[in-house]
């Protein structure tokens, strides 16, 4: 290893190590306290997945202090590839590669592994819920982030129609025209989180809702901030006031929300030449190869208190493409592993009548067990020869 | 040097015997009275879902209403402040409990409900000098209290002002105390045929589910009450020894864990580890001015004696609870200080300078004391949440992790010493300066090791129950600074960027990253949202930083305004550069 081109040779410093390592815990230490106001994944993508982060300087300070202003400040990626790029080079450029550093190398190729794996999490793994009432089947799972439109034409007695509009479609567009929906969507407005007020006066101006269960109950939309906070209970429910034409002839207008769909408001129907189809604003829904079906979900507490001792879910297995029907107990610290997803049981409907179960899919699932083995084995090799040597000095 | 003085040589054998001697009086059970007190003590009561000595409920309730497992009585006045009393004697919290359940009218004058905040003794129309309440003084203002109770009620737990806390404390005082006067509902009596649901006084004669065990068991233990009502001994007496023999329904295996729990309170091993770990932390200390041979064997005797105690408290636990170590924020404390202090140990055993008895010595007292005052919230031994039940997991990834968290303290107490050593005393010299940082170095590479590891672990453990292998929540990212801060030291030594002084500025540094994702990050949820810091943990973590950050500024003071580098003589090193570490990782 000759003279390296100088460029290598900063990339591989030790100081650029230290200088990242310093760096990384202060963007841990800021994403943390982020977390006290953002939910945890709007954390992620702003800190640990991302490129460039404005970390406002008010996260450290008390609240009522109302402090403005944010240091921008290099994202989880742009970190965690700089520690990649400084390690790779420091192998290639400074270290020899000799067999009293093979504990190190190996160490090191168990990091780069770890950074890597994190990666393909955070550009390819999905999290979405399934959740089952007793005695039913489901299909799908839904991911709780996203909103669609569902417009759903149930005039086929075998087969519903459904035709979706993202939410995420809802909230750029204000005119939506598609050969495959039955009318043209006019979004009057469209709210990330809103709640429902009802028989109260609109502030003038507004587009009154006058059709559906807005008519009826004279509701109108009110925009609130998006939740947020370490509470995880306080999620978003999106809105939206939503006109409806047919061959530019009005229809009427809607106001669809989740909180609506969620606290089982039925799906408002919509006449449209001649038919009738349902329109409800829903989780955005992931569907299966195979359902599942809840056999029984079980609840235990200790007795004389209200700390759950287990959960466990007892659940049916159908997947006719693969010719399996078989039942599978899903509990705490023991989840499904099943078509590269893992389902894990979560939470649980009132009075024990359904079971919530995360559906996680992360294609790079098997990298940090691969980087734990090829580390640990380093570990083993480098710092049983640094103990023993620690050992023997400290003795002389 | 002239001849050893003989009685000097002496010295460590005469300090060893008084502290054994010491320890034997703690281990001495205390003698029954006129009542069989200890015996009523050892019997079962299932509680908090945990089946535990009825000591132990005595003992962690008053721990909860007084922040005491004791109290004073004179006649039939107690209460937990002794200087109200006159002449009083310390009395077992098991009399207490009898008294609340058998002679209720007594007990409610007792004065030992605790309240601190001023809004709340006003709440009470209570002086402020005192600090320790019977029921019946807070009783008397019942309205008032229902109503700034039902108020506190209506908004979120955690938009509670400090007020609001303190208030909501007093109710759950006031209806722990409730419950345990409402001894018919409190699971006396164990259920037939293994039933993990335990039955009360009131439902042991239930029709569907009595036996005849069940009820002569529930009749002794309300004779033993009504004995007790009456002060009647011999019938007192007579109802414990009927209620001991009959205890067939608890497997032997279950009694002999209620056994040595009731022991294990009597004993009160935590305790006794911490006045021997003061003891030598004051020998160490002496060892650096005088007698240095004698006080530093003395120190790593008693050292190794308060080790033996601390580790048989732990054994004690994981026996008791059939669990790992690590169970909650409790155990950690008392595991992070047993680790510390097992590193300590073995470090003065190597260079036997007196640093490491006197680190071991100051963090086990340390995170003792901080385990203490969190057994103020009640049960150290609660049952486990569902998803934290997996013996495996906590007796891998929490055990490691916890031990990472302690020598990484461990590394951050010999800085301090350092540091303190090296400015406001001669006695660092370059001999023990490469001594210090080849010490701090190795605890800090194992610190790393440790906490990656654990790390790790936990990792794996949460691809194994969620299907995610991190997830950069608080405490996940707690574990991840405590790796990413000693990776940092490694790699700033390892470049030569530090060098002793260096490395031990960032030791210390260590110790404000690993209290902070001990406790920091627990903090977070209730920290910051609608108040300022007021929160008596919050307010140690803000105390224990700011030493550091202090103990960091002295720290980088120019190495010429040191005590130990002026000591030097001119030239010898003080104009030189530092011996470099090994460039070698």
């Amino acid at each position: 290893m000759k003279q390296a081109v100088p460029i290598l040779r900063w990339f591989s410093s030790l100081q650029l190590t230290v200088v990242l390592l310093a760096l990384s815990i202060f963007l841990i230490f800021a994403g943390t306290w982020a977390q006290i106001d953002l939910g945890i994944w709007t954390v992620l993508s702003t800190y640990f997945r991302s490129w460039i982060v404005f970390i406002p300087l008010q996260i450290f300070l008390p609240r009522e202090w109302n402090v403005p202003g944010a240091i921008p400040y290099p994202g989880g990626f742009l970190l965690g590839w700089l520690l990649f790029l400084n390690l790779v080079t420091a192998h290639a450029v400074r270290f020899k590669w000799q067999w009293k550093r093979a504990g190190l190398i190996l160490i090191h190729a168990g990091l780069l592994l770890l950074i890597v794996g994190e990666f393909v999490t955070a550009i390819s793994a999905e999290e979405n819920r399934m959740t089952i009432v007793e005695g039913d089947t489901v299909n799908y799972a839904v991911d709780i982030r996203a909103v669609e439109l569902a417009i759903v034409d149930r005039s086929d007695p075998d087969r519903d129609q459904v035709v979706v509009v993202p939410g995420s479609k809802l909230a750029r567009h204000s005119v939506i025209r598609d050969p495959k929906l039955p009318f043209d969507i006019r979004v009057e407005a469209y709210h990330q989180n809103a709640d429902l007020l009802e028989g109260v006066e609109r502030a003038g101006g507004a587009v009154v809702a006058d059709q559906g269960v807005a008519a009826t109950r004279a509701l109108s939309v009110r925009r609130l901030p998006p939740a947020s906070g370490t509470d995880r209970d306080r999620s978003d429910f999106p809105a939206a006031v939503l006109t409806l034409e047919k061959n530019g002839t009005r229809l009427g207008t809607w106001i669809v929300s989740l909180f609506l769909t969620l606290t089982d408001v039925p799906p408002q129907p919509v006449t449209v030449d001649g038919r009738t189809v349902d329109i409800t604003l829903r989780h955005k829904r992931v569907y299966k190869p195979y359902s599942m079906s809840l056999i029984d979900f079980r609840h235990d507490k200790y007795p004389g208190t209200e700390t759950p001792m287990n959960y466990s879910s007892d659940v049916r297995l159908i997947d006719e493409a693969h010719g399996e029907d078989r039942q599978v107990r899903i509990y705490m610290n023991n989840p499904l592993r099943y078509r590269g997803e893992t389902f894990y049981q979560s939470s649980f409907l009132e009075g024990d009548q359904g079971t919530v179960l995360q559906v996680v899919k992360n294609p790079g699932w098997l990298l940090p067990y691969l980087a734990c083995a090829i580390g640990a084995l380093g570990l083993t090799i480098h710092f049983g020869t640094r103990l023993s040597s620690f050992l023997r000095r400290g003795r002389a | 040097m002239s001849r050893p003085n003989p009685l000097l040589a002496r010295l460590p054998h005469a300090l060893l015997l008084l502290s054994l001697l010491y320890v034997a009086s703690h281990l001495r059970p205390a003698g029954d009275g006129e009542y069989r007190m200890n015996g009523f003590g050892k019997l079962p009561v299932q509680d908090l879902g945990r089946i535990k000595p009825i000591d132990t409920l005595a003992r962690t309730s008053l721990m909860v209403l007084s922040n005491r497992q004791t109290f004073w009585l004179a006649g039939d006045t107690g209460g937990a402040d002794r200087k109200r009393l006159g002449r009083a004697d310390k009395t077992p919290a098991i009399r207490w409990l009898l008294d609340v359940i058998a002679r209720p009218s007594l007990a409610r004058s007792y004065e030992v409900f605790r309240i601190d905040h001023p809004d709340v003794l006003a709440l009470i129309g209570a002086p402020e000098d005192r600090k320790y309440f019977s029921i019946n003084e807070i009783m008397a203002n019942e309205d008032r209290l229902i109503a700034q109770f039902d108020q506190a009620r209506n908004v979120d737990r955690n938009d509670w002002t400090p007020y609001q806390r303190q208030l909501m404390n007093l109710h759950n005082k006031l209806t722990l105390y409730f419950s345990l006067e409402d001894a018919e509902r409190l699971r006396f009596v164990p259920a037939p045929d293994g039933d993990p649901d335990w039955l009360t006084l009131r439902t042991a004669d239930a029709p569907a589910r009595r036996t005849d065990r069940s009820i002569e068991y529930a009749r002794s233990i309300t004779a033993a009450f009504i004995a007790w009502r009456d002060q009647n001994p011999t019938q007192f007496n007579a109802a414990v020894q009927a209620a001991s023999l009959g205890l067939e329904d608890v497997p032997p295996a279950r009694r002999g864990r209620l056994t040595h729990e009731y022991q294990f309170n009597q004993v009160s091993p935590f305790i006794l580890a911490m006045s021997l770990y003061v003891f030598t932390f004051l020998l160490a200390i002496l060892s650096w001015l005088r007698f240095g041979t004698p006080l530093g064997r003395a120190a790593l005797w008693i050292l190794g004696l308060a080790l033996v105690i601390h580790t048989a408290g732990l054994v004690s636990r994981i026996y008791i609870q059939g669990r790992p170590p690590v169970t909650n924020l409790y155990s950690s404390a008392i595991f992070v200080g047993w680790g510390a202090a097992v590193l300590g140990f073995i470090l003065e055993r190597l260079y036997r300078n007196g640093v490491g008895s006197a680190t071991a010595a100051g963090l086990g007292f340390l995170t003792l004391l901080v385990a203490h005052n969190l057994s103020m919230d009640g049960d150290t031994m609660t049952m486990m949440q569902a998803v934290l039940d997996t013996n495996f997991w906590l007796a891998t990834h929490v055990v490691v992790i916890t031990l990472g968290y302690g020598a990484t303290f461990l590394a951050g107490f010999l800085a301090i010493i350092y540091i303190l050593r090296g400015v406001f005393t001669r006695g660092l010299d370059p001999a023990m300066q490469a001594n210090f940082s080849r010490m701090i170095y190795g605890i800090i590479a194992f610190a790393t090791l440790f906490s990656f590891v654990g790390t790790i672990l936990g990792g794996i453990w949460a691809d194994q129950s969620w299907g995610r292998f991190w997830g950069w929540d608080p405490k996940e990212n707690g574990a991840l600074l405590i790796v990413l801060w000693n990776a940092l030291i490694l790699h700033a030594r390892w470049g030569g960027m530090v060098r002793h002084r260096g490395i031990a500025v960032l030791g210390v540094a260590g110790n404000i990253v690993t209290s902070w994702s001990w406790f920091g990050t627990n903090m977070l949820g209730v920290g910051l949202h609608a108040y300022g810091f007021i929160d008596s943990a919050l307010l140690w973590m803000f105390i224990f930083v700011g030493t550091q950050l202090a103990i960091i500024a002295i720290g980088l003071t120019p190495p010429h305004k040191w005590r130990s580098h002026v000591a030097r003589s001119p030239g010898a090193v003080a104009g030189g550069p530092l011996p470099v570490p090994s460039r070698q990782p």
